[in-house]
């Protein structure tokens, strides 16, 4: 094999290297947000459950539930429609909330799944999946408790 | 005798109370919007949460906001992701920022009657953890007896360290980024 030989594959190589390099960097830095309502379900419960679960200990639950990079866990709620919202966004947001319990479920929808929302009614049983972004507390500057948090959601059931 | 006068006491108690909370008037935020935005030479970053909740009590000035981190949405996923990461807010450990302040001209503020006032608003504002205090200048509007609320926050990210030490981060995002919020009640 001759030098110049040699110095064309080592080029090659570097050239291939450069080139997936490139593309792995360029997929990372467009890459599309997640899209939650294709992405399993880890959990779920009632609203109350989650509710209580953080109101026992919040820094557990936020353990448990929030990730690190944001992407936080996809949850399946099922409770009872307490209030039904728009957001600036013009997102649907609908509340799911027992009338026993002291905070609820806050769920902010999507512009693609917003028109999912139009037949529910105050006091219908749904569920709902979605992620969440944060847990309920009580908070005593606003004296008062914060719902749990979830997003991008979109209706599971009706009934 | 006695029992008169034990009972005028009462009365004038239970009185006094109701009229504390006649006065207390806190009304509560129904929609917010908090927009992060940032601009450097190399490019702008916007993002925005609509998930913030607050209160403002009108007799007093006093105003709080709790503001969900993770809700901050950007255009891409990967500038989200490092804005929730340990190295920079660390949204894990700390899922909330809040902002507990005080209007000081309140008084000057008419909830009865249509208009925009100019108000200062003072406080501590925590973020990622790590109190600050700020003096900035907010708007409110009343129109028909709705209340809303705008102002412009100017963060300075290395006050709440939010550190951008190395890499494209310390070069694309600006030191002191705009905090817009926007409230009805």
């Amino acid at each position: 094999m001759t030098k110049n030989k040699i110095f064309k594959i080592v080029l090659i190589v570097i050239g291939i290297g450069i080139l997936i390099g490139g593309s792995i960097g360029y997929y990372m830095f467009n890459k599309p947000a997640r899209d939650v309502q294709n992405t399993k379900t880890d959990f779920s419960y009632n609203a109350s459950e989650i509710v209580n679960e953080y109101l026992t200990d919040a820094q557990k639950a936020n353990n448990k539930y929030l990730d690190e990079t944001g992407n936080s866990k996809v949850l399946e709620i099922s409770g009872t429609v307490a209030n039904i919202t728009e957001d600036f966004n013009n997102q649907k947001v609908i509340l799911l909330k027992d009338a026993s319990d002291k905070a609820g479920v806050s769920c902010t929808f999507t512009s693609e799944t917003n028109s999912n929302t139009k037949n529910v009614k105050i006091g219908d049983r749904i569920s709902i999946k979605g992620v969440i972004r944060s847990g309920a507390s009580f908070d005593e500057d606003l004296e008062m408790y914060e719902n749990v948090i979830i997003e991008k959601s979109n209706i599971i059931s009706n009934k | 005798m006695k029992k008169t006068a034990i009972l005028s006491i009462v009365a004038v108690v239970a009185i006094f109370l109701t009229s504390i909370t006649a006065s207390a008037q806190k009304i509560v935020s129904s929609k917010t919007h908090f927009k992060f935005f940032s601009s450097t030479p190399a490019e702008d970053i916007e993002a925005n949460n609509y998930k913030a909740f607050g209160t403002l009590e009108t007799s007093t000035g006093d105003l709080v906001f709790s503001v969900p981190m993770q809700s901050f949405e950007f255009e891409k996923a990967l500038m989200q992701e490092h804005f929730n990461s340990k190295k920079f807010l660390n949204t894990k450990a700390n899922p909330k920022a809040k902002l507990v302040a005080k209007i000081a001209n309140i008084s000057t503020v008419n909830f009865n009657q249509d208009g925009t006032y100019l108000v200062n608003v003072s406080g501590n504002l925590t973020i990622n953890g790590v109190t600050k205090t700020i003096n900035e200048k907010a708007t409110i509007n009343v129109v028909g007896g709705k209340v809303s609320l705008i102002s412009t926050l100017n963060v300075t990210l290395a006050d709440y360290e939010v550190a951008f030490k190395k890499g494209k981060p310390s070069t694309n995002i600006a030191k002191t980024v705009e905090v817009t919020v926007e409230a009805t009640y």
